[in-house]
């Protein structure tokens, strides 16, 4: 099975925003909606000893989301590769999703012609051009072109992508090679973005 | 475009007034069916309370008929709330969506809303002037059954308005089994002061009920047929009313104590938004709603008009009972904050509030 995952490593990240731009590029994005802020909360520590952390956010694609049980209409899915979408056309806009989600990764545009829910999807549409068969693939494609775009956009890496079901890849090397943090865990919605954080993200 | 900018999504509310006014209605609209099927299945117990004599013949059928406008009332509270919230969605075309996945909340509350509604309608059609002489008049058992269901999904619809906030574990906030608790019994004090103002007044206004005259008419000469169906109509909608001011003091009791309780809890609380939050109940910005607006105004007021049977109390009591009802649900609704991610805050508060002028550039043609 494969199970997509996300890793930041908050070492590399410098809050750049390349990924948040990227992403409301990518996903052609109405000007009131961000998938992946970057948030910090500013210099720490004093003089001579300062540091300042930046957390990237996007949706965690939870294995067990909210978001998705919430869901009336049958408009939201996760997929057997864990990734949660919407589609757009049997949504009703109702924002019960928007309200269940605990790390406010979903949101609606208050355009009068967007009024469905909306996420990040992993760039989907670009994970899975790497299960296609070759001759069905974009033309000029390459292995980085599977990536979700904030990820082959990250000049730092500081996102890593990847099946956490396979223990050759990098992210389950990371996570399983690393001590990391999830967000809000208590809630039993066990996210699927694993944090090193820049202190304290030390291999084990 | 002005109505594309709300980038700032942790002060944006992404449910407001339709919703208020739902949670509004359709505790008050189911509320009322669940309080006119207890009164019609309480008559008897009524009546020996309140000493009203023998609950058989004129003054047991007196009972539905008395209620009539607002069981009426009910379906119709609950109709607008519904076409509210069909009006709130962000693309109303597919609003019979709803009712697809099973494992949603709001998908047992639209259904609930619906089985109200409908049962509700029809026990109100047995309330129509019998001269009218509708077919359905003879299936008095239906009526029986229509009042029972009505009543039992009137209920689900007023438990389920507090079940579709409490049951959101981002909102720390509402994810408490207080708040369903909450809601319910402000529903019930809600419809049970709507009732107090409406018991009797359909009867009043038509003069003529299908059972009332039928049976007065057995029981009197034609001549004074009117007159005794007047008198215990009379009978019937002041007990109804005395029982309800009772019912109504002791409901505006509890929701005060529950009122303070969830507060007190949510003030003490381990998670630091509820906490938050609460403060803001307490001494912050909605405080003076809080305590002006609610406690005072909207339940304290009504509860010594009640007990102290000042004149008039029993209209201005029920419309206080009914704006505190209003009230608790915008402030309820409008506390809806999700627990930060360190930093949060810092971010969405930089960002463009409007068209800023760096904005403009993008709008000229190329």
């Amino acid at each position: 099975m494969t199970r997509y995952a996300m890793v930041i490593d908050k070492r590399r990240c410098i809050g750049c925003q390349s990924c948040t731009v990227a992403c409301r590029t990518w996903n052609n994005l109405p000007m009131d909606i961000i998938y992946n802020p970057v948030v910090s909360e500013g210099v720490q520590g004093k003089w001579p000893n300062v540091h300042q952390t930046f957390t990237p956010l996007l949706c965690n694609h939870c294995q067990n989301p909210p978001c998705v049980i919430c869901c009336p209409c049958k408009a939201t899915f996760q997929d057997d590769d864990g990734i949660v979408w919407v589609d757009p056309n049997k949504c009703m806009g109702c924002k019960f999703c928007v309200q269940n989600c605990p790390y406010g990764a979903r949101d609606v545009s208050a355009a009068p012609e967007e009024g469905f829910a909306r996420k990040c999807t992993f760039c989907k549409d670009r994970v899975r051009t790497a299960e296609l068969p070759p001759d069905q693939r974009p033309e000029g494609w390459k292995p980085e072109d599977a990536l979700p775009y904030c990820v082959n956009t990250c000049h730092q890496k500081a996102r890593i992508f990847g099946d956490l079901d396979d223990p050759d890849s990098e992210v389950s090397k990371l996570v399983n090679g690393n001590t990391t943090t999830r967000l809000f865990t208590e809630l039993g919605t066990d996210p699927q973005v694993y944090y090193i954080e820049e202190n304290g993200g030390s291999v084990k | 475009m002005s109505h594309m900018m709300h980038p700032n999504k942790l002060t944006r509310h992404y449910w407001v007034w339709p919703i208020a006014w739902y949670l509004f209605l359709g505790g008050l609209g189911g509320g009322t069916l669940f309080a006119t099927t207890m009164l019609q299945t309480c008559g008897h117990a009524i009546c020996e309370l309140l000493g009203l004599g023998d609950y058989s013949g004129v003054v047991a059928q007196m009972f539905g008929p008395a209620l009539a406008l607002a069981t009426f009332a009910g379906v119709v509270f609950l109709g607008v709330g519904s076409a509210l919230l069909i009006f709130e969605l962000g693309q109303w075309k597919n609003f019979i969506r709803v009712w697809i996945a099973s494992t949603s909340i709001m998908k047992w509350g639209a259904t609930f809303l619906v089985l109200a509604m409908v049962f509700g309608f029809v026990e109100f059609l047995f309330f129509l002037p019998p001269q009218w002489n509708l077919f359905w008049y003879q299936w008095i058992w239906l009526r029986d059954v229509c009042t029972a269901l009505a009543g039992l999904f009137g209920f689900c619809v007023a438990f389920y308005t507090g079940c579709l906030l409490g049951t959101q574990k981002s909102k720390p906030f509402w994810n408490t089994p207080l708040l369903p608790v909450l809601f319910t019994v402000s529903a019930v004090s809600t419809a049970t002061a709507l009732v107090t103002i409406l018991v009797g007044l359909w009867p009043a206004i038509d003069g003529e009920t299908p059972f009332a005259l039928q049976i007065a008419n057995q029981i009197a000469s034609p001549d004074y047929a009117n007159q005794v169906v007047v008198m215990v109509i009379a009978t019937v909608t002041g007990g109804i009313t005395e029982v309800m001011h009772k019912a109504d003091a002791v409901m505006v009791i509890l929701e005060i104590i529950l009122l303070l309780v969830y507060i007190i809890c949510m003030r003490a609380s381990g998670n630091l938004t509820a906490k938050r939050i609460a403060q803001t109940w307490i001494s912050g910005s909605k405080s003076l709603l809080f305590w002006g607006g609610m406690l005072i105004v909207g339940l304290g007021v009504p509860l010594w008009l009640y007990l102290s049977e000042v004149p008039n109390a029993g209209l201005i009591a029920p419309v206080l009972i009914l704006a505190s009802g209003l009230l608790l649900r915008f402030l309820v609704l409008y506390s809806d904050g999700r627990q930060l991610i360190p930093g949060e805050e810092a971010y969405y508060a930089k960002l463009p509030k409007g068209n800023e002028e760096f904005l403009q550039p993008w709008k000229k043609p190329y």
